[in-house]
């Protein structure tokens, strides 16, 4: 990852296609829901139960506790944990790394098998791959959204909102 | 690294409170959250130990609605401060846009200071960015200790070398705080 890129810019198009890959993951294992985090934590789609609250808190949570393995994995001279499963006693919850950036997350109960999770997540992953991938190239093109007239229109929100 | 997602109209940057332990990171997003409109409100998540320290990180996210078609958000994080967590700061950093460094005023806590700041330093270079140009501020806190360390001191061992934005600060009355994440903010969006 260019570390000087400062933001990652997902087109309509990707988003599509993302949305659809995890429709079909949810489909195919009959999991109750999924999502794509990035690891900042922040949740970039999601596909199954509508009525789930705290997306983001969620994300937040889940993406830390990645992180927090991946320190656990560098001090075992790790290079690290690709995936990262927690067992309850009416959900569970699979998160695998894509290319060290981004994660999928799939929730599921008792009636869908692991092994099935599994499987049909690599599928996905690698899928995905190939959007993070573009995703990164299409990133270095940007002006046309952050334009100069935005940044002013959002300093004078910061200014509106922020204050005593 | 902010996410702008073309197809929700959104754009999220993180920003993250830094620091020695006890120095008011939290209390920076206690007050944040107490006082910023309802709109732009979300439920604070704490992870923190039964004595209150913070355990993992403190998470806000901030809504400041829609900018140019654009829902635009900021989530707020803190650092466990305590020296034995320098591992789990790391893991609060990933994907980091902004920092506030918060730097306790009292004569006692400044070698903690010192030593926080040089790890945070190091964080960032380990993820492959120029601490230098890093979008930082930083926020001399407990500014009401009567033993606070002058100003011109506490520049002389923070910031002669970074020459970062520096805010005075009493985070527990809520002196400085909006000023630190303004101007934190204003940075992170400036350097999309």
């Amino acid at each position: 990852m260019d570390p000087q890129l400062t933001s990652l810019i997902v087109s309509t198009s990707e988003t599509a296609h993302i949305e659809e890959t995890l429709d079909r993951l949810i489909a195919d294992t009959g999991a109750n829901y999924s999502m794509l985090l990035d690891k900042s934590g922040q949740v970039i789609a999601w596909s199954g139960d509508t009525d789930r609250q705290d997306i983001t808190s969620l994300g937040a949570l889940l993406a830390g506790t990645f992180a927090s393995s991946r320190e656990v994995a560098r001090l075992l001279k790790e290079k690290e944990f690709k995936v990262l499963f927690q067992q309850g006693i009416r959900e569970n919850i699979f998160t695998e790394l894509i290319a060290e950036q981004w994660m999928l997350v799939v929730m599921f109960d008792k009636r869908t098998h692991i092994g099935l999770v599994k499987v049909l997540s690599k599928r996905a992953t690698d899928e995905l791959t190939g959007v993070l991938d573009r995703v990164k190239t299409e990133s270095r093109a940007k002006d046309q959204i952050i334009s100069t007239s935005f940044r002013t229109s959002v300093e004078d929100t910061i200014d509106l909102l922020f204050k005593d | 690294m902010a996410i702008i997602n073309v197809a929700q109209r959104e754009i999220r940057c993180k920003i993250v409170y830094y620091g020695p332990g006890l120095c008011g990171k939290t209390t920076n997003l206690k007050y944040i959250h107490r006082m910023v409109p309802e709109s732009a409100k979300n439920k604070m998540i704490s992870i923190d130990t039964e004595t209150e320290r913070t355990l993992f990180f403190d998470f806000l996210p901030i809504d400041l609605g829609t900018v140019h078609g654009f829902q635009t958000r900021f989530h707020l994080y803190t650092v466990p401060g305590q020296v034995l967590y320098e591992r789990t700061r790391v893991a609060v950093l990933t994907g980091v846009d902004g920092v506030v460094f918060v730097a306790d005023s009292q004569p006692n806590k400044m070698r903690d200071n010192i030593e926080s700041l040089k790890e945070l330093a190091r964080n960032i270079q380990n993820e492959g960015k120029k601490f230098k140009d890093f979008p930082l501020v930083l926020q001399y806190n407990k500014r009401d200790m009567p033993n606070a360390v002058p100003l011109e001191q506490m520049n002389y061992y923070l910031n002669s070398q970074l020459n970062a934005r520096s805010f005075e600060a009493v985070a527990s009355r809520g002196v400085g705080v909006f000023d630190t994440l303004k101007y934190i903010s204003k940075l992170v969006i400036s350097k999309l």
